[in-house]
């Protein structure tokens, strides 16, 4: 019987992953976009019928409804630390008592609800796998785990139909009961205990009866908050949540990797089973047979008390835990993988962060095949990338925009990935209504975040110009009529755009597409929008597009506050506090987490002020921007926002939108970089105005053979290979549009082929740049020997010339082989002509200058002599 | 040019406005002062510019002083004169002193550096400090290289290029320095013959080069280096002519190879500005040359109120070290501007 549920479960995955790989960007930026209909077969579906049975006491048996219950998920395979996975269940019974954190410990106190957790381990392990157990189930929290004295109203576990008599006894779940010292609590007069220890990956047990007999990743205030959730199922009996899975990086103890089977598993609460109750029926026995207290759809936002025999408490107790499904999932290598286990030296490509997503998934496809080479993905800014490479500290770039050629050999480009940025977000409806699925965004409310021209709180009101303001863009009429059924709750983290801090193509787009727009451009340069809003002074006429979002605001609030007075900053940048990658402001957003920086409080230790971040974000009432890859967006299931295209009309990204930019997209010719016109993109209504190809950018002259055979091969794998979608190695992860040779996509895809061509053969094809003739000679500012700087003449390239011996990359241009330059001469080049006109007449010009100073003075002074005066007298 | 211009302003024809001013003392101290004063300036002027023929005759009426065009010329040309004369003085004599003392002090720390193992080997030096020591013993020059290239660190001697190993390493070095001015250490590196010794002592220890060849315009670069041998490059500049050596206008360098290298620790930068390419000037410097000339011409309207209240004497007592101080500094800003190995 079970035998056969593993397989077709196994089956249904297959079916799954299958479907994934048909699907573009798949489960992916999905948040808000709305897609069950489009969504293919899940990689996992099961369903099971759920009933909660009482015995009663002459052994007949009392049958609550049955509760038929399908469970779904949208991926189980290859998964990533963080990465959150779509949860769906139907036909469960309605939860009661909603909590507003569904979180870890404060999910407790709800009636019915559907508990979701991370194990180790898996139902049916096969050789070399863990068997499930609720030792092997991750909770954040002791009371998740272990009911520690409890008195016989609470201690229902003690008459669940399914438990055995040794499950029964008053103190239980761990045999031998750890000493009084480790677990003084436990094991107290008449009160009962129940223990459910924690059994780590390494074989560690942890009693988990108080907080100190906790993993060390369930510390108070550990690095990330609590995963495992209670969630709510609505009155139609549906629910569905994003759970995020934690490989062992992220929990150690959990220890869930490529290697050790995990499974999540969801129990939906139906309530304990109890068994024949004494007579007449004790404390105990009636508690289990309590259905609730709260009717189905209510909140309990105050934390009150639960019937505990249907709170989410007791998930392990047999008769809940009997209802679990366990959706079998697996890890992806980890990040790690190629320094593990290829000992060559890897080749860094250096550049944008639009590629991280994928160059996790791509790289060991490379590492761990003998025929490639060790590919590293260096994140840095386009701009240090492209310099890089141009000086020849990396062999390609990767970059998402043309770059201005400063070096003198011609620099090919081979698109490698359509991909984007979005604008995510996490916003919460009032009334804990739930999560805001859809976000639209116009140029001009852009254009307010990044010129910081909201007050943020009262703080901002005393900013000369700007304090009519609103105080966010929660409460920006304009952000109101366009995303009505928001609440209107003031949040300093509304007031801005989380960033990034460097320069960055990503900003540079966004900026584009903030100036398409003419309202944004009329705002930015001073005019009042309809409501009366006005552009933060010292941003006014801010030169856009930039590749960077300069902090510009210089106003330090006066304020009674001792803190910030002892702590005096600017607090709109504290507000802003832009950070350095795109990966961090995804983490911000999935744990809620604000990057703000206005936090200022004492601190006792030092006895003194400080300001730091903001705490997390409470559930039910978050709302954050921040500009994040579309790679992450996919990856962590960031809900993004839709950005306006034509005016009215505002576009997700998804595969259909970003392939409708790619049409939009020119090509500049052979090797050269394509380019979205945002003009184009505000005339159409498909186009996401975020799409942007990542390109390989690499010489095409005096690129060391090995290096060019390594670009061209990476160039030609990913654009093959690599375009298949997909969760494994060497696929490409949802949040990317895949190359093909027909389609909107095939421009790009001939383009990259003929740019590995020239790479590989390093001689650009004819026209690839317009400065060529420029780049011939060896000094391209040769000529500019008049005037006394001479510009960078190319004594520079004295020592680069002869350079080559160290590295090991051959000379500028014939040198045939250096191991043989010592026996047979090769032909160099000759040296560059460089003379400076100022340093070869000044010193004669000047003497000849005084000489004739001196002259003209003493002629003027003895021959030509004016009558004294005095002489006729 | 005319920062100078203070300088020459008031013993010369700017004199004349003494009397004129004078002549009405609104606000001047005594009696007695301003009726000296009014017969004052006329013998301030013979006794300036004419003392060499003093008269043997007794005083002479004054000689009227130039007016219009005349005047005009004449102030011209002895600005232009102080001007141009100056700055030449200043790139041959007093920037060869600079250069000598420059040379004294460093040449100190460096063998203390060396001695107490302090004396830097790379990748990224301090601009100015001592790298190395140069001897050629073949031209006589012995010079401690400073880091940098730009045309202000070459005032102090050659330059160590900064993107470039030091010399002795493994890899090539680029050393430039002056050919003409500031002592022009770098004069004769072109009477160099292939085979001549060239001695580096750097932190790591001492290595002897050999000189390849002299290397103008036009010539093949040097065959590539073998890994393992250091190779220095001298840089400088050269004339043509009579005039050669106060005209040098075309690089000109020096190869040399050193058999064995010390090993040359990674991570030097990639590129350095376009302000230290050889026959390159600092533009950077043109703001700080801007307050020079500013504090030329305060000096000046300063010295000129001055001389309403003050004697000649007194005032040039005071101003004269100023000025001259003030000149001094100017040109060393100037010469910053001029390509670096002139």
């Amino acid at each position: 019987m079970r035998r056969a549920v593993a397989t077709v479960v196994a089956a249904v995955l297959g079916a799954g992953t299958l479907g994934i790989g048909g699907l573009a960007l798949g489960p992916a930026p999905a948040g808000g976009v709305e897609e069950p209909a489009a969504r293919a077969k899940p990689a996992y579906a099961e369903t099971r019928t759920l009933q909660r049975v009482f015995v009663r006491p002459d052994g007949s048996r009392q049958e609550f409804p049955a509760y038929d219950v399908t469970v779904t998920a949208d991926q189980t395979t290859e998964l990533r630390g963080r990465q959150r996975i779509r949860i769906t269940w139907s036909g469960a019974q309605p939860s009661g008592g909603r909590a507003s954190n569904p979180y870890g410990e404060s999910g407790l106190a709800q009636e019915y609800p559907v508990v979701i957790m991370q194990c180790r381990g898996v139902d049916d392990p096969g050789p070399g796998e863990e068997q499930l157990r609720p030792e092997t189930c991750w909770t954040a929290s002791v009371a998740q785990r272990s009911q520690i004295t409890r008195g016989n109203a609470e201690s229902t576990w003690r008459h669940d139909l399914d438990a055995d008599e040794a499950d029964k006894v008053r103190v239980s779940g761990l045999d031998p009961l750890p000493s009084a010292e480790v677990c003084p609590s436990a094991d107290l007069g008449d009160f009962s205990t129940r223990l459910t220890p924690f059994v780590a990956a390494s074989g560690r047990t942890f009693p988990a009866c108080q907080s100190d007999q906790m993993p060390p990743e369930a510390a108070v205030g550990a690095a990330f908050p609590p995963a495992e959730l209670a969630a709510f199922t609505d009155l139609e009996g549906n629910g569905e949540v994003q759970f995020e899975v934690r490989s062992d990086v992220e929990n150690e103890s959990l220890g869930c990797n490529h290697e050790v089977a995990c499974s999540v598993v969801v129990i939906p609460i139906v309530g304990l089973s109890c068994d024949a109750p004494s007579s007449p029926p004790s404390t105990g026995d009636q508690a289990c047979r309590r259905t609730g207290r709260f009717t189905p759809g209510s909140g309990n936002f105050a934390g009150n008390g639960v019937d505990q025999a249907v709170s989410p408490g007791l998930w392990w107790s047999p008769s809940n835990w009997r209802h679990r499904f366990s959706i079998p999932i697996s890890f992806g290598l980890p990040p790690d993988t190629c320094d593990v286990l290829d000992p060559r030296p890897p080749t860094g490509f250096y550049g944008t962060e639009l590629l991280a997503q994928a160059a996790l998934q791509w790289a060991p496809a490379y590492c761990l095949r003998k025929d490639r080479f060790k590919f590293q993905h260096n994140q840095m800014s386009d701009e240090a990338g492209f310099a890089l490479m141009e000086s020849g500290g990396g062999p390609a770039a990767l970059v998402s925009s043309g770059h201005e050629q400063t070096g003198p050999d011609p620099v090919g480009y081979a698109p490698t990935a359509v991909t984007g940025f979005a604008v995510a977000y996490v916003a919460d409806k009032p009334d804990n209504a739930g999560e805001v699925s859809t976000l639209r965004l116009t140029p001009r409310l852009v254009a307010k975040l990044l010129t910081q021209s909201y007050l943020g709180s009262d703080l901002g009101r005393g900013h000369p110009g700007i304090g009519d303001n609103p105080l966010s863009i929660i409460q920006d009429p304009e952000f109101v009529e366009l995303n009505p059924g928001l609440p209107q709750i003031n949040q300093e983290a509304g007031a801005t755009l989380l960033s990034l801090s460097n320069e960055s193509d990503v900003i540079h787009q966004l900026t584009e597409w903030v100036v398409a727009d003419k309202d944004a451009r009329d705002f930015i340069a001073g005019e009042a929008d309809p409501w009366g809003m006005v552009v933060n002074p010292n941003y006014r006429d801010l030169q856009l597009p930039a590749t960077s979002i300069p902090l510009l605001d210089d106003y330090v609030p006066e304020t009674g506050n001792t803190c910030r007075q002892q702590n005096p900053a600017v607090y709109f940048n504290q507000l802003a506090a832009p950070v350095t990658a795109l990966r961090k402001v995804s983490e911000a957003i999935l744990d809620a987490h604000p990057n703000v920086q206005t936090r200022c409080e004492f601190e006792p230790d030092t006895g003194l002020f400080r300001i730091g971040r903001v705490p997390r974000q409470s559930f039910g009432a978050r709302f954050m921007l921040g500009v994040v890859s579309l790679g992450d967006a996919a990856r962590f299931g960031l809900r993004t926002a839709a950005l306006q295209a034509e005016p009215g009309s505002f576009v997700s990204p998804d595969a259909a939108s970003l392939a409708a930019a790619v049409q939009l997209m020119e090509p500049q010719g052979p090797t050269q970089p394509f380019v979205l016109d945002q003009q184009a993109v505000r005339r159409s209504t498909q186009a996401y105005p975020g799409t942007m190809v990542v390109y390989t950018a690499a010489r095409m002259r005096n690129l060391s053979k090995a290096d060019a055979a390594t670009v061209a091969q990476f160039i030609r794998i990913a654009t093959s290979d690599g375009q298949r979608q997909g969760p494994g190695n060497g696929e490409l992860p949802a949040g990317f549009l895949p190359l093909r040779s027909s389609g909107p996509t095939a421009p790009l895809l001939a383009a990259a082929r003929q740019t590995a061509d020239a790479v590989a053969a390093q001689t650009p094809p004819a026209g690839s740049t317009p400065e060529e003739e420029g780049s011939e000679g060896p000094d391209p500012a040769g000529g500019g020997t008049s005037g006394g700087a001479s510009g960078p003449a190319g004594p520079l390239d004295v020592p680069a010339a002869e350079l080559p011996g160290e590295a090991d990359e051959p000379a500028s241009a014939p040198v045939t082989d250096p191991v043989e330059a010592g026996t047979e001469p090769v032909a160099m080049p000759a040296t560059t002509p460089i003379s400076s006109r100022v340093a070869g007449m000044l010193l004669p010009l000047l003497f000849l200058g005084g000489l004739l100073g001196t002259l003209v003075v003493a002629t003027g002074r003895f021959f030509v002599r004016p009558p004294r005066a005095g002489l006729g007298r | 040019m005319t920062m100078t211009e203070p300088a020459s302003a008031s013993p010369g024809p700017a004199a004349p406005a003494g009397p004129v001013t004078g002549a009405a003392p609104v606000a001047a101290p005594g009696p007695t002062r301003a009726a000296r004063r009014l017969t004052k300036p006329p013998r301030r002027v013979s006794l300036r510019r004419v003392s060499l023929r003093r008269d043997r005759t007794g005083p002479r009426p004054p000689r009227p002083l130039p007016t219009g065009a005349q005047a005009a010329t004449q102030s011209a040309a002895f600005m232009l004169a102080v001007v141009c004369l100056w700055v030449f003085v200043q790139l041959l004599l007093l920037g060869d002193l600079k250069h000598e003392r420059s040379q004294d002090l460093l040449y100190d720390q460096f063998r203390t550096d060396v001695a107490s193992a302090t004396a830097p080997v790379g990748p990224v030096v301090p601009v100015g400090e001592p790298v190395a020591l140069l001897r050629v013993p073949a031209i006589d020059l012995e010079q401690v290289v400073v880091e940098g290239t730009a045309s202000g660190d070459l005032r102090a001697g050659p330059g160590h290029q900064r993107n470039t190993v030091l010399p002795g390493q493994d890899g090539t070095a680029v050393v430039m320095g002056r050919a003409a001015t500031y002592g022009g250490p770098f004069s004769r590196i072109t009477e160099l013959q292939p085979g001549d010794v060239i001695e580096v002592v750097i932190a790591q220890g001492t290595r002897e080069f050999r000189v390849l060849g002299v290397r103008r315009t036009g010539d093949p670069l040097p065959q590539p280096r073998t890994a393992g041998v250091a190779r220095l490059v001298l840089a400088s500049a050269e004339g043509e002519g009579r005039l050669g050596g106060l005209t040098p206008g075309e690089a000109v360098y020096v190869d040399a190879e050193a058999q064995e290298a010390f090993p040359a620790p990674p991570g030097r930068p990639g590129a350095v500005p376009a302000a230290e390419q050889v026959l390159a000037g600092e533009t950077a410097v043109l703001p700080l040359l801007a307050t020079c000339l500013t504090a030329l011409v305060l000096a000046t309207l300063t010295i000129i109120s001055a001389r309403q209240r003050w004697s000649t004497v007194q005032v040039w007592l005071l101003a004269a070290p100023v000025v001259a101080a003030l000149a001094w500094a100017t040109t060393e800003v100037l010469v910053r501007l001029l390509p670096n190995v002139m």
